[in-house]
């Protein structure tokens, strides 16, 4: 990955131009329920606008090449864990919280750099980075420890090590993604597919939900729109099928339901958290979506899920 | 099983600008730690470029709460003051700030509560507010105050009048306030500058003095108003002749 091959990668400026179009078709749906329709759409264009803006930011990020996507990433799910800090309350314990910034930026740096005895440079050190949780936990269990305290720690404890697992190492692994040989079309279809089952899954709620799928989680939810957005999840691997040309009908269909049930999976246990604090949203960060964790929930639970079956069956690198 | 307590932000449904805007601020981690490594470098900096001393630094050893006076005739005079404290005081270390022009746009309102931790000072309405905000934060010991009672940036470099509010906080009241001198800045980084100059700054800091004797009626603050630019001016005119004062200063010149 570096911007030269992005430019003539026809994985890559396939994707650049499916991102347009989607957008485009988004702002003419929009616009169409606006102007022609007179609904009441002044939320959802704030929602577009946002949408606008980071599909750009990750356009960038992604085009510039494998070390900015990786330092994006990692960056990303600082801010992401720096939100569950704030919403659970483990940002007022410091050694929590900086352990686990230091395990993320190890995740990161473990993506970066390769394995030190032989094997080229630029393929991430896969070792390592599956090793790192055990790292990470070792130190989290530490600072009670050094500390000399257990009044409270095991909740810190707890948190810290979700928080680190949850968003640092499970959300490192689209970082590390970037890393396989066909890193354009795994980074930009497990993107692309669960920012577009969010979207398939909000339009189908909205247009005909009726059935609560998880009353007592997220009340918003329906079974309409839980199954539009996996028929939807099933149908976009076949689609854009020349991200990944080695895969056969089986990573296919695989591809689809971790994309289609993964996705929203990962939207519910964010909301279980959520919902057990007493917040609606994680924070306020990217207008019309809530806090960067409300916007990347789908894409923790599906990115790591997709890297090792996509591991499986072909070899990253 | 008993149910956890999450002790959420106070600020969790806010967007980030408006984060920045409110006071007290809540505490963040990534934003103590970006503090400290630029106020290491804007300490280098103003070390290199603007020979920057200070002199009288024993004057600020305490652990109680202060409130820091000085002359104001730039901007370098809020980080010149910062640059006296020790790092790990920096963040219970407020400059306080007029919200009409520190707390509008973006990038200034950035730099003024990450950076420079500043405290959002009504100057023409909500007066009175922004002053129990301050004397509410002086009450738990440790707290600094970085006043400049002129309430503006001197455009001539002399001293102008001090507002009789510096008075109403410090009046019966046991916190210790510092006059403090700032020599040079005028020159350095005069107001409506775009960037500063290498000129010499220099801080000279007085003895802590105490109000808590004095009632808190209209003539008695401007009273320790007038008392507080005189003290301030004296520094000026003794504090920079005075070489056994200036060997003291290079002695104790640390960056921490």
């Amino acid at each position: 990955m570096s911007p030269q091959i992005a430019l003539y990668d026809p994985i890559f400026r396939a994707y650049f131009v499916i991102v347009l179009i989607s957008l485009a078709a988004g702002g003419t749906i929009l616009g169409v329920l606006r102007f022609v329709l007179r609904k009441e759409t002044a939320s959802m264009f704030r929602t577009y606008w946002s949408w606008i803006l980071m599909a750009g930011i990750g356009l960038v990020v992604v085009f510039l090449g494998r070390i900015p996507t990786i330092v994006g990433v990692t960056v990303l799910a600082i801010f992401a864990f720096k939100e569950f800090a704030r919403a659970s309350g483990l940002y007022r314990d410091w050694w929590m919280a900086g352990a686990v910034y230091v395990g993320i930026v190890t995740v990161g740096i473990a993506s970066l750099i390769s394995h030190p005895r032989g094997e080229e440079p630029g393929s991430g050190w896969y070792g390592f980075f599956v090793a790192v949780p055990v790292f990470a936990i070792a130190l989290i269990l530490l600072i009670p420890i050094l500390r000399n305290r257990a009044r409270g720690e095991l909740q810190r404890m707890s948190l810290a090590i979700v928080g680190f697992i949850y968003m640092g190492w499970m959300f490192g692994h689209l970082g590390f993604l970037a890393n396989a040989t066909n890193a354009y079309g795994f980074v930009c279809f497990i993107i692309f597919a669960t920012a577009f089952c969010d979207v398939a899954a909000f339009t189908f709620g909205k247009t005909f939900g009726r059935h609560p799928l998880r009353s007592e989680i997220s009340p918003n939810k329906t079974w309409e729109g839980a199954l539009g957005a996996f028929s939807v999840a099933m149908i976009l691997p076949w689609l854009l099928r020349f991200s990944f040309p080695f895969f056969g009908p089986r990573e296919l269909v695989l591809a689809g339901l971790i994309v289609g049930i993964g996705g929203q999976l990962g939207d519910l246990s964010i909301s279980v958290i959520k919902r057990d604090i007493g917040t609606k949203d994680m924070a306020a960060t990217i207008p019309g979506h809530g806090g960067i964790l409300d916007r990347i929930d789908s894409l923790i639970y599906a990115a790591p899920l997709f890297m090792h079956m996509a591991g499986y069956y072909h070899p990253l690198k | 099983m008993k149910k956890w307590r999450y002790d959420s932000a106070r600020d969790l449904d806010q967007p980030p600008i408006d984060r920045l805007r409110r006071f007290p601020r809540e505490p963040d981690m990534l934003v103590y730690g970006l503090r400290s490594i630029c106020a290491l470098i804007i300490r280098g900096l103003l070390r290199i470029y603007n020979r920057f001393e200070i002199i009288g630094h024993e004057n600020l050893r305490t652990n109680r709460s202060l409130v820091i006076v000085a002359n104001h005739c730039s901007h370098l005079d809020t980080l010149c003051l910062l640059a006296a404290l020790p790092l790990r005081k920096l963040h219970r270390a407020f400059p306080v700030a007029a919200s009409d022009y520190f707390f509008q746009r973006v990038p200034r309102l950035w730099a003024a509560a990450v950076l420079v931790n500043a405290l959002p000072f009504g100057r023409h309405r909500r007066t009175r507010k922004s002053l129990t905000i301050c004397s509410e934060l002086l009450a738990n010991p440790g707290t600094i105050l970085i006043i400049f009672p002129e309430g503006t940036r001197s455009t001539t470099g002399e001293i102008n009048e001090f507002k009789s509010g510096i008075g109403a906080l410090v009046a019966g009241k046991d916190v210790a306030v510092v006059p403090c001198f700032i020599d040079g800045s005028f020159r350095a980084w005069p107001k409506g500058k775009r960037l500063p100059r290498p000129r010499r700054v220099r801080l000279i800091i007085g003895q802590p003095r105490n109000y808590w004797t004095r009632s808190a009626d209209k003539v008695e603050l401007t009273t320790i108003a007038n008392e507080l630019r005189d003290a301030v001016i004296a520094l000026g005119e003794g504090g920079t002749r005075s070489p056994n004062a200036l060997l003291k200063g290079i002695r104790l010149r640390r960056l921490t």
